[in-house]
């Protein structure tokens, strides 16, 4: 590898002008290419219509049931719109299973619902069985085996294995050119632990794929975001701290372990339901342990020291809340489940303004606030939260100087340059250095600046790579919570679509703090960058919101955390 | 599923802001980015407290300084001591506040680029100063501790300003702060420094004369070596001048006529004169703000108003200020805004280019043309025509009294040539007259500006 890197040393010597220019407008070129092909594969897909079942009416009109789970009522976004005065709003949840079966739940505005002249609360339902609606009788029937088997092959498609292969070439080429670049940087600290690392990164991603043709799923352009993501954070940590480059590969390895595992967990919803309830335990429990051992730094007690170890188990409290918050249709046509959750998000914001991370309490309202408008709709409760958020924001700022101190930094950092406002003037002083395609690999100096590689990791990258490398990042980002936003529609459940949207959130909501902080558009809050910023516990947290991402995928032969359509099928035949 | 399906679009809400806020940057970052990129500080730009990038050479593109990698200064050690307090040391003992002023074109930033140049060495800054004139004036001064400074009253070029005591930036002295000789080492004294004008400052007395008082042209004075003013005495230095004229007094720069000049015109009159042409005024040019002078007569028992007109009492002069006064009288009565910094090119491109600047007219021409007409007749009558051979040269000494030490010589003059518009002063502390000291030193350095742009 000495002579390898050797040999590189001679040839940038000779060709320095050429290899400059390749990777100055090559590595952009690329980053554009690959973003813009995974997006728009991401987003233009055609969405089939698909009808699972009917309702017939006593004049014979058959209502098509269009989803997994159904809403019916009077109201006109109920999925069945049955408009007779005695139907309520919101009657009953119409639920298809994994394994082809029905059943049929009664909203709490119902005293109970009646199935083949029997009231019920909750009942399972077979073809032909009659239910009543508010003195409407409808007559079930579900889609027979030939025409589930028809329209398992009419699916909206999802992107070919061929898009994937050259996507995932595009973004090798993208890795071989960002590593060169650290390569060839005259002075780079720990050259072969560099290359080491984005050579993993290669490994990792063609072994993923490779498992992917192996259970034959050929969509990648979600994942093929993310280890863009990650390569540009390892530039970050080739850069600032390039001794730890290894480390920050294995918690890659381990947030792709923890992306498989949660979205296994996904694949079956009951299973998925279940694991929920000891995820929200184990969400309270990460901020208890914490709150009695962890340790404080920067003001913030957030780090728990396990042997040689340090993690942020708050981080790992972000994974839970994203399958807490989530619930299928029929629970959530009852109100006392709401308020649980209300209670629960609480109980996990006060646990972390008692750690002082106010950064992270943010992260989670906002989630909170995602989950309860995906659950109730209600505007009002959305109003009431958010000023409950504001007088609780007032007495936080009272009580912890460091966070008002950040406040009042806000917009006035030119002011005091060289102390308060240090950070950020260092910042936006290095993205200006960089320009539009940046200074080049290890050149910048933001890697001297605190948190270079995670709080400002926004501005040591594009010191180093350019604003416009730093424009794909946001990009990326858009790009999977526009792909949550889009696939809801061809949710199997309202879990998988509130919990990928919840997901899409979280990250959203952590670059947009820690973009926006780090070019002060609004107060710094010291959030890490999913992906990006150097750090196991944000890396592990990241690929695990990854997997609701992806479990909400429902395109054919798509997602993994999705079983084949072909196997149904089979057992239905 | 449709109701979810609906309220899913509430994630835009947090697109919005992402993108909303990061257009909000984009829209500061292409407005006042170019700022944020000189931040004082910045490791790009600045090398400690100095700027750290560029190359900066003289109206010949005789390199002065590459300020690039640490610096590396000219190899002639005299033209390294005569501009170091231009251009700056490596500590920032000495700043360069005309160099950081240009920092954002001296880094070679633009918005595409940011300041990455390819490999290339940045910006390259002409200075207006001549190198040969640096040394030249280096030499002339000596041992002295001063300032010599010529600059172009047409243009507004500084050609020379060099200061005194100086040092080698490659080769800094192990001194002692309390030795004498090394008082004041790190000041510029052409901009950071104010003095005592002495009989330099007559000419300032004589315009206020000329602009106040109609009949001051018809006026002959008697001087008896010395005069009373209330119990004060006002002594001429070198004895009794008689009866003379008032050009013949400028001539002798007798101290009774001019106190008497200064007395009638009255403390109000001589300051609000002094006000209105701006010599206390700082001069500001190229990010550089120079010292204040001083001159405050209104309140003051006559003596002193007396004294003041001769250029004692509280006056002070900074000798950027005065030189630019004085190419003011030699072009007509407009000053012209002096400057350092030429031009500053990127890859051959200019990126800044000064202009002429002509400031306001001071003085009336009619005035400027009766004080150029004294200045010329002081050479050829007092000071010997012979010492600026070729040129002519019109000029005022002074020898200011100073507690403590030997007179501060000073000289403040023009040369009356249109291909050669130079104006020029000379302060020199602690060394006797101004005839016998400044002129000799004056001499010089006009032989070689004519030599150089003739």
């Amino acid at each position: 590898m000495a002579q390898f890197l050797q040999t590189l040393q001679s040839a940038n010597a000779a060709y320095s002008n050429v290899l400059v220019s390749i990777l100055r407008y090559g590595a952009p070129a690329v980053a554009f290419l690959l973003l813009f092909r995974c997006i728009t594969s991401m987003l233009t897909f055609r969405r089939e219509p698909e009808t699972w079942g009917w309702l017939r009416l006593e004049s014979g009109t058959r209502l098509p049931i269009t989803h997994w789970e159904n809403v019916i009522g009077r109201s006109k976004r109920s999925d069945i719109v049955i408009n007779v005065p005695n139907v309520a709003k919101t009657h009953s949840v119409l639920t298809r299973y994994d394994d082809g079966s029905w059943s049929i739940t009664a909203s709490d505005s119902v005293k109970g619902i009646c199935v083949n002249g029997e009231v019920v609360e909750c009942a399972e339902l077979m073809s032909g069985d009659v239910i009543t609606v508010g003195g409407v009788n409808l007559e079930f029937e579900a889609i027979s085996g030939r025409l589930k088997h028809k329209l398992s092959q009419r699916r909206t498609k999802g992107s070919s294995f061929g898009a994937s292969l050259f996507n995932l070439l595009l973004l090798t080429v993208l890795q071989v050119l960002v590593c060169l670049a650290f390569l060839l940087n005259h002075g780079q600290k720990a050259p072969q632990t560099v290359l080491l690392a984005f050579l993993g990164i290669m490994a990792m991603e063609w072994l993923l794929l490779l498992f992917y043709v192996c259970i034959r799923r050929t969509s990648y352009e979600v994942e093929t975001v993310a280890f863009f993501l990650c390569t540009m954070g390892m530039c970050a940590v080739a850069t600032v701290v390039p001794g730890e480059a290894l480390k920050q590969l294995l918690a890659m390895a381990m947030g792709l372990g923890t992306f498989l595992l949660i979205g296994w967990s996904l694949r079956n919803l009951e299973r998925a339901k279940k694991i929920r309830y000891i995820a929200g335990v184990a969400g309270i429990l990460f901020l208890l342990v914490t709150l009695v051992f962890g340790k404080t730094y920067y003001g913030a007690k957030n780090w728990l020291e396990i042997g040689p170890f340090s993690l942020q188990p708050s981080e790992l409290s972000k994974v839970c809340f994203a399958f807490v918050g989530a619930s299928t249709m029929d629970r959530l046509i009852k109100k006392r489940n709401l308020f649980l959750f209300i209670v629960y998000s609480a109980v996990l914001c006060g646990c972390l303004a008692l750690m002082n991370d106010f950064g992270t309490a943010l992260i989670f309202f906002c989630a909170f606030l995602i989950i309860a408008f995906l659950r109730s709709g209600n505007i009002g409760t959305i109003a009431l939260a958010i000023s409950a958020l504001a007088f609780a924001g007032v007495v936080a700022l009272r009580m912890a100087p460091h966070a008002l101190q950040r406040f009042a930094t806000w917009r006035h950092i030119w002011e005091d340059p060289l102390d308060t406002g240090y950070q950020q003037t260092q910042s936006l002083m290095c993205m200006t250095s960089g320009g539009l395609l940046g200074l080049g690999a290890g050149r910048g100096f933001m890697k001297y600046i605190f948190a270079a590689d995670s709080d400002a990791v926004f501005a040591t990258l594009c010191e180093e790579w350019g604003l416009v490398m730093g424009i794909f990042l946001l990009l990326a980002i858009v790009g999977l919570a526009l792909f949550a936003v889009r696939s809801a529609g061809l949710g199997r459940s309202s879990f998988y679509t509130i919990s990928s949207c919840t997901a899409a959130g979280i990250i959203l909501v952590q670059v947009i703090l820690n973009v926006l902080g780090t070019v002060d558009v609004l107060p710094l809050t010291g959030v890490t960058f999913p992906f990006v910023s150097n750090g196991g516990s944000s890396m592990i947290c990241a690929w695990g919101l990854l997997a609701f991402i992806k479990a909400a995928d429902t395109r054919q032969n798509a997602s993994f955390a999705v079983r084949l359509q072909k196997k149904e099928v089979a057992v239905d035949e | 599923m449709n109701r979810i399906a609906t309220r899913v679009w509430a994630l835009l809400l947090f697109v919005a802001v992402l993108l909303g806020g990061f257009g909000f940057f984009l829209s500061e970052y292409f407005t006042k980015g170019s700022d944020w990129v000189v931040v004082h500080g910045s490791p790009h730009v600045y090398n400690g407290e100095n700027i750290g990038c560029g190359v900066v050479v003289d109206r010949d593109s005789t390199l002065l300084v590459d300020l690039n990698d640490g610096r590396v200064y000219s190899n002639a050690e005299d033209l390294r001591r005569a501009t170091v307090h231009w251009i700056g040391d490596r500590y920032g003992s000495i700043s360069a506040p005309a160099l950081s002023h240009y920092a954002r074109e001296m880094a070679g930033f633009d918005y595409f680029n940011g300041i990455y140049n390819y490999g290339q060495t940045g910006g390259v800054a002409e200075l207006t100063l001549s190198a040969e004139m640096q040394t030249e004036a280096l030499e002339a001064l000596g041992d002295y501790k001063g300032t010599v400074a010529v600059f172009n009253y047409k243009t507004g070029e500084i050609l020379c300003a060099v200061t005194t005591p100086t040092y080698d930036p490659d080769n800094v002295p192990d001194f002692d702060k309390d030795d004498p000789a090394y008082e004041g080492l790190y000041v510029n004294r052409f901009i950071q420094s104010a003095y005592t004008p002495g009989s330099i400052f007559k000419i300032v007395t004589l315009a206020a004369a000329l602009e106040n008082d109609p009949e001051i042209l018809n006026k002959t004075f008697t001087c008896k070596g010395s005069m009373q003013v209330g119990a004060d005495e006002i002594i001429c230095d070198d004895g009794a001048h008689w009866e003379q004229d008032l050009k013949q007094a400028f001539c002798n720069s007798c101290n009774c006529a001019f106190a008497q000049i200064a007395m009638d015109l009255g403390a109000e009159v001589m300051q609000s004169f002094v006000e209105k042409i701006g010599i206390m005024q700082p001069v500001s040019f190229d990010g550089i703000t120079t010292e204040k002078g001083n001159f405050s007569v209104v309140g003051a028992d006559q003596v002193n108003v007396a004294w003041s007109g001769v250029g004692q009492y509280l006056d002070l002069v900074n000798p950027c200020a005065f030189l630019r006064f004085v190419g003011a009288v030699a072009n007509g009565g407009r000053a012209v805004e002096p400057y350092l910094v030429d031009r500053v090119s990127v890859d051959g491109n200019t990126t800044y280019k000064a202009t002429v600047r002509a400031g306001e007219q001071l003085i009336s021409t009619e005035t400027a043309a009766v004080l150029q007409e004294y200045m010329l007749n002081n050479v050829t009558a007092k000071y010997g025509a012979e010492k600026f051979p070729g040129l002519i040269v019109g000029a005022k000494t002074g020898t200011a009294e100073v507690e403590g030490q030997k007179p501060n010589a000073m000289l403040a003059g023009y040369v009356a040539d249109p291909e050669m518009p130079l104006a020029f002063m000379v302060c020199v502390e602690d060394a006797g007259y101004g005839k016998t000291v400044c002129v000799p030193i004056a001499s010089q350095v006009l032989d070689i500006a004519a030599k150089s742009l003739k």
